[in-house]
């Protein structure tokens, strides 16, 4: 499910320029094209957090670019590792696990 | 919810800058989004806010201080959390990069990783939405109609017969386009109808104002009405009145389940447009036309 620029600055309460700036430090990264950006929930979530930590806590730009490649980074981890827990689990009770299809 | 003062650390005559400072601290410590997976530093955070959005306002503060109002119901409402959608596969930022060393060969480890790498390469595109004016006359004799999309192509919309003001229509995989092999999104297309001369829609039932000549209402006979498919004609009752309503079983839309509901024709008696010396002569010499009430229901 995704949302216009338009309503996205509204959801998010963002102005036109704020978010050109997010998006060329790739803070946010629309989907779509770039003359027909589109956004996810993830992304209105991602921007209060930008707000967060930019007014809140008071980080610098330089230090936003830093946590939020080191949180994809965390999350990945997590992934990774919930997958590899299910994994491991299913195997324990024998249970075939989830098969690779090749394209 | 315990005194905001105690929550935040800081003295009862703190300034708000002392206030802010302390504020600052605990939320680097208790942010939700950098603490995934910890439910404590959760409540911890909302409890601290609530505490900051109080206690930083003037006039809440003066307020608290006084006993005017308590600590509780200060909640602060807030959007879900970015943690809450970081680990969802479909989208461009989470980056399990970081940790291709520790996957050798072809253990477990690494066919999750060719795993988590297929379903981000492959997967779905968006579904895209739109809205389509659709002709009174089409939503209910269906049709086709095209609709522009943004990348400048055309959709082509077959509209169902029936279909009613709202409905969004799902267009299979016309959405946005998938990454690799993941399907395309759909198009859901929401319809909105245009408002027709003289038809309009309740339901099922098409409803039309006839216009009709003194002398059709007087002596009845056959008139032709408009209806979606095309005029049929219908006969008018001898001495029919305005707000006299005809019912033309089975001329109005479609119905979901099959069958068709029907077009109901109000009669509205005219006058010609112009004054006539023998329907004068003829209405000053009638008796009759002199001795009923039509305004009878309207006596007080």
């Amino acid at each position: 499910m995704t949302i216009s620029r338009q309503e996205f600055l509204l959801r998010a309460s963002l102005d036109e320029g704020t978010l050109e700036a997010w998006v060329a430090e790739e803070w946010l990264i629309p989907s779509g094209t770039a003359a027909e950006p589109a956004f996810t929930d993830a992304d209105i979530a991602r921007a209060a957090l930008i707000r967060d930590l930019k007014h809140d806590l008071d980080v610098n730009d330089p230090g936003i670019g830093v946590i939020l490649s080191l949180l994809d980074q965390v999350h990945g981890l997590r992934r990774t590792l919930a997958d590899l827990l299910r994994d491991m689990r299913e195997r324990d009770r024998g249970a075939p696990h989830t098969q690779d299809v090749p394209d | 919810m315990r005194d905001p003062y105690e929550i935040l650390g800081v003295e009862k005559t703190a300034s708000l800058d002392d206030i802010r400072k302390s504020y600052r601290k605990l939320a680097k410590k208790f942010h939700p989004d950098l603490n995934p997976g910890n439910k404590k530093a959760e409540e911890q955070f909302k409890e601290v806010s609530s505490a900051y959005d109080l206690l930083s306002d003037a006039d809440k503060r003066a307020r608290f201080d006084r006993g005017e109002i308590d600590a509780t119901g200060a909640e602060r409402p807030r959007q879900r959390f970015y943690k809450d959608f970081a680990e969802d596969s479909d989208h461009v930022y989470t980056d399990a990069s970081g940790f291709e060393d520790f996957a050798t060969g072809d253990d477990l480890f690494a066919e999750i990783l060719r795993r988590q790498a297929h379903a981000r390469a492959n997967a779905p595109g968006p579904d895209m939405h739109y809205r389509l004016a659709v002709d009174f006359l089409d939503a209910v004799n269906g049709g086709t109609m095209r609709l522009g999309v943004p990348d400048g192509g055309t959709l082509e919309v077959k509209i169902p017969a029936g279909i009613a003001d709202g409905q969004v229509l799902r267009l299979r995989g016309k959405g946005g386009p998938g990454r690799g092999s993941g399907k395309a999104g759909d198009a859901l297309v929401e319809v909105a109808i245009k408002p027709h001369r003289f038809f309009t829609r309740e339901g099922d039932d098409i409803h039309v104002e006839l216009p009709i000549t003194l002398s059709e209402a007087v002596l009845g006979g056959e008139v032709p009405v408009p209806t979606p498919t095309g005029p049929v004609m219908m006969r008018v009752p001898k001495n029919s009145n305005t707000g006299a309503t005809l019912r033309l079983k089975g001329k109005g839309v479609r119905r979901h389940g099959g069958g068709h509901g029907d077009e109901l024709v109000r009669l509205k008696v005219m006058l010609p447009p112009a004054p006539d010396p023998e329907l004068e002569k003829f209405a000053a010499g009638w008796q009759a036309g002199k001795s009923y009430d039509p305004r009878r229901d309207m006596q007080p």
